[in-house]
């Protein structure tokens, strides 16, 4: 009885305490974005797709007003009421060598630029998970998607998941600022899309797989999660929040909370020990 | 080949119903198609008017069809709207109209055939596609609602885990016996085309209509088998209680994978946006030469293009799968093939561009149609760029920019392409002329507001608001779209209304057009040159000897002794006279093309 009391204490002054924290969260609440474009970039890598996308549509914007101009002005210019069309086949060396130019110029340089680019990124920082695996500072999430809603677990000091120090929470991830977080995302029931908009990350969650990304916050303050993949009736409604903390607040955070969790642990109670051992390298 | 006339049917039910004569059941699919666009096209108005007013009454349709809510959407009925528009529009609007519809009436009259080679083939080609379309039908009617997991219909979420209820079953079904009908009818395009040219229709002298119709059907023979297997395998799992695509929670240990489907689906899907865009560029690339009144700029150019294309489409599919989890040297692998098909789809496009150029263009109807699917098409290719690269498709994958960018290739471009087309043959479909005045309004009204549509998805999806949202303004990220979404959609119910201007001349010109000439546009291909209009039951009472290809326009020699500015592919032009024919025939390289 006395051991019940003390839990329910204990856990009623945790959960003030917790409040006390989201409170002073609550102040920076995810800020809605303004004006046309892509929102806010808040990833330490992000950037190297916006410039990449950006890049690409100056060139590709270009080209396409080229395009327009050459239908306006042959509709226009060479128009049948003041033009004589010339008889011209198009076989000829030089009108082949200029559409195979075009060509392939737009090849190497628009293609070439974005295959070479993306390659890069991908090989050296959005799937480079070797460095991020051996970087002792970084934080493991594991991420079990259900209709609508996101569970989430981060393993605890003792750095093994579906223990009793494991942080568990539904919808709401907080995560230390300038440090690389690594998830792994799985689904329950059907096909869900973990997207965090302003990391510029997004994986699939599939049934019986387990898919991964890294990211690093770099601007504290709360964001969104949403769900990109169709999946079910309120597929619209599943989102959650990530929050990027200082380090200080995070660890704070992470401390408690782990506490907390070992506290509420219930060795019985299967279906809340849905964590698996981590899938690494 | 040698090919009999056979008496013309006289009873109606042989003559209009179970005909065998490719250009009635031509209008068949032409007509079913029409109406199954506009179902999908009234299903996208109703998408619209969520994202305009989210969950207020639908004006007439809602009170028609959903007063129990008292006509406003429901999320269940939402995700049914959305599936229903991407399947009907695929499989039962743009399928027909551009392959059942223009495929059956084009090839056997553009290459100088009597029919197809499998008449009686063809008839239950089309029955087929009439049983998938009365299951669509019924999945409307079923009690839990029609199909509801998106029209890529992912499992689990397509099977009983995920959308139980026989709406979902009824589309799995409808979409095998589709597929069937798509390939008795593919297997009767390359038929045709290899055994029943007229003499001296060489490869290399048949339109670009015909090349992309039967690249159109090699494809759908080779990937439309593959769609089926899913769809039947995903039919076992709903009615069967097997476990192909099951996996997770539902099943315990020993599921399936439902990635297999992915897999399956993408084998099919990628040839697919091909198999909807071939016979549109085939289409547009005669079209371009014949109203520019110039030839078709290097078309052997175009042919080789278009094979390089299909062969290409085969093995591009795992771009739609980067964020699954897979592999990231085989995304690689993926992503090069992809790029790889900006090549010969720049040389398609600046071939049109060339071709238009320095010509003397007829701004009627079809060619305003044709420019315009060259212009919304070569926005579409431009922003495809950046969804085959794997670093900018993380961030993009699953937002409105990837529903801007294929419609714009796949739908915007395929829907001009078919008016262009419809527009065109229209007088040797009914003998009649459609009213020009009304066509221009049509058209300016099409390519404007489409490029509004979907240039406003796109800016929506780059700015982050992601798909198949019911009420995507719930993310604090996407609120500040609502505005931006509402002007989408006013241009998007402007688009709806413009088309009943093409419903009451396409109905009023069928009725009471002016008679057409058998070759009103001054073209040089067979069915107008060779065919009455409307063509008799056996298309040619001669079947004709072809001397060239179909783009034989300018030539200033011809103007002096015809007095006209083409020469059709039969007439024996210059030559014959003891004139020697180096101006019809201008390079070397060319004599096999033209």
């Amino acid at each position: 009885m006395t051991a019940r009391r003390l839990l329910r204490a204990v856990t009623g002054l945790a959960t003030s305490a917790g409040a006390v924290l989201t409170a002073s969260i609550a102040a920076a609440a995810p800020q809605p974005e303004t004006g046309y474009g892509l929102p806010r970039d808040v990833s330490a890598d992000g950037h190297r797709i916006d410039w990449l996308m950006g890049v690409t549509n100056i060139i590709t914007g270009v080209l396409f007003l080229i395009m327009l101009g050459w239908i306006l002005y042959a509709a226009i210019g060479h128009n049948a009421k003041r033009h004589v069309a010339v008889h011209d086949h198009g076989t000829s060396r030089r009108s082949i060598f200029i559409v195979l130019g075009i060509s392939g110029s737009i090849f190497f340089v628009v293609d070439g630029n974005l295959f070479f680019n993306s390659t890069t990124d991908i090989e050296e920082v959005f799937h480079n998970f070797e460095k991020v695996e051996h970087d002792p500072t970084t934080i493991r999430v594991e991420i079990n998607a259900h209709q609508w809603a996101w569970d989430t677990r981060i393993a605890g000091p003792d750095g093994k998941f579906n223990t009793k120090d494991d942080i568990v929470s539904l919808n709401d991830l907080r995560i230390p600022v300038d440090t690389p977080v690594i998830f792994e995302v799985a689904s329950t029931d059907v096909l869900h899309a973990f997207n965090l908009p302003n990391f510029r990350a997004k994986v699939d969650a599939v049934p019986g797989q387990i898919n991964r990304f890294w990211v690093q916050g770099k601007t504290v303050g709360e964001y969104e999660i949403g769900c990109a993949q169709h999946c079910g009736t309120n597929h619209y409604k599943m989102k959650g929040e990530i929050t990027v903390l200082s380090k200080e607040d995070y660890a704070r955070w992470a401390d408690e909370a782990s506490k907390n969790s070992a506290r509420l642990f219930d060795e019985n109670d299967k279906d809340a020990h849905w964590g698996w051992d981590w899938k690494g390298n | 080949m040698e090919q009999h006339i056979h008496p013309e049917p006289k009873a109606f039910i042989w003559k209009y119903v179970f005909s065998i004569d490719h250009k009635v059941i031509a209008r068949q699919f032409l007509w079913t198609g029409l109406m199954f666009l506009a179902l999908g096209g009234t299903l996208a108005m109703m998408i619209r008017w969520q994202w305009a007013y989210p969950k207020t009454a639908v004006p007439v349709i809602g009170q028609l069809f959903l007063s129990q809510t008292g006509g406003a959407i429901t999320p269940p009925t939402y995700t049914s709207i959305f599936t229903m528009h991407g399947l009907i529009m695929i499989f039962w609007a743009i399928t027909p109209i551009l392959i059942g519809a223009f495929g059956n009436f084009c090839i056997p009259l553009m290459i100088g055939a009597r029919d197809m080679a499998f008449p009686k083939l063809n008839m239950y080609s089309f029955w087929a596609f009439f049983i998938s379309a009365i299951l669509v039908i019924l999945s409307f009617t079923s009690q839990l609602g029609a199909a509801s997991a998106g029209w890529t219909t992912y499992p689990p979420l397509s099977t009983n885990v995920g959308a139980p209820g026989w709406g979902q079953t009824y589309m799995a079904l409808a979409i095998f016996v589709t597929g069937v009908s798509t390939i008795m009818g593919g297997i009767n395009y390359i038929v045709t085309v290899i055994r029943y040219r007229a003499p001296g229709m060489t490869w290399f002298r048949m339109p670009l209509t015909v090349w992309g119709l039967w690249l159109t059907a090699i494809l759908n023979v080779l990937f439309v088998p593959v769609l089926g297997s899913a769809a039947l395998l995903l039919a076992l799992d709903r009615l069967a209680g097997t476990h192909f695509f099951v996996a997770g929670a539902a099943v315990g240990i020993q599921g399936g994978d439902p990635m297999l489907f992915q897999h399956l689906f993408w084998i099919f899907g990628h040839p697919e946006v091909y198999i909807l865009i071939l016979p549109v560029w085939g289409i547009v690339g005669d079209i371009l030469s014949f109203f520019a009144r110039k030839p078709a700029f290097w078309y052997k150019g175009s042919v080789f293009a278009m094979i390089a294309v299909t062969v290409l489409s085969a093995v591009v599919y795992g771009h739609h799968m980067y964020q699954t989890g897979m592999a990231p040297l085989l995304g690689l692998g993926f992503e090069m093939l992809t790029l790889a098909i900006s090549v010969p789809a720049v040389v398609l496009f600046v071939n049109w561009l060339n071709t238009i150029w320095k010509g003397s263009l007829r701004l009627e109807v079809p060619m305003l149609f044709a420019l315009g699917m060259v212009f919304v098409f070569g926005a579409g290719g431009l922003t495809g760029l950046l969804l085959g690269t794997i670093s900018t498709d993380i961030y993009l994958h699953d937002t409105m920019y990837v529903v801007g960018h294929f419609h714009l290739t796949m739908a915007a471009a395929s829907f001009l392409g078919s008016f262009s087309a419809l527009y065109f043959w229209f007088p040797k479909m009914y003998g009649k002329q459609m009213d020009q005045n009304m066509g221009k309004v049509h058209f300016w009204g099409s390519v404007v507001f489409i490029t509004l549509v979907f240039g406003g998805q796109l800016v929506a999806g780059y700015s982050g608001q992601h798909r198949r949202l019911f009420d995507p303004y719930q993310y604090k990220y996407i609120a500040h779209l609502a505005p931006l979404n509402r002007w989408t959609s006013y241009a998007a119910f402007a688009l709806g209304i413009t088309q009943l201007i093409f419903v009451v001349n396409f109905i009023k010109s069928i009725l009471m057009g002016k008679k057409a000439e058998q070759n009103p546009w001054q073209v040089s291909t067979l069915e107008w040159t060779h065919c009455a209009s409307p063509p008799v039951y056996h298309n040619f009472d001669i079947v004709p000897t072809v001397v060239r290809g179909a783009h034989e326009f300018a030539d200033p020699a011809v103007k002096k002794k015809f007095g006209r500015d083409y020469l059709d592919q039969v007439e024996p032009g210059l030559g014959a006279v003891g004139e020697e024919s180096s101006d019809a025939m201008p390079e070397p390289e060319a004599i096999g093309a033209e």
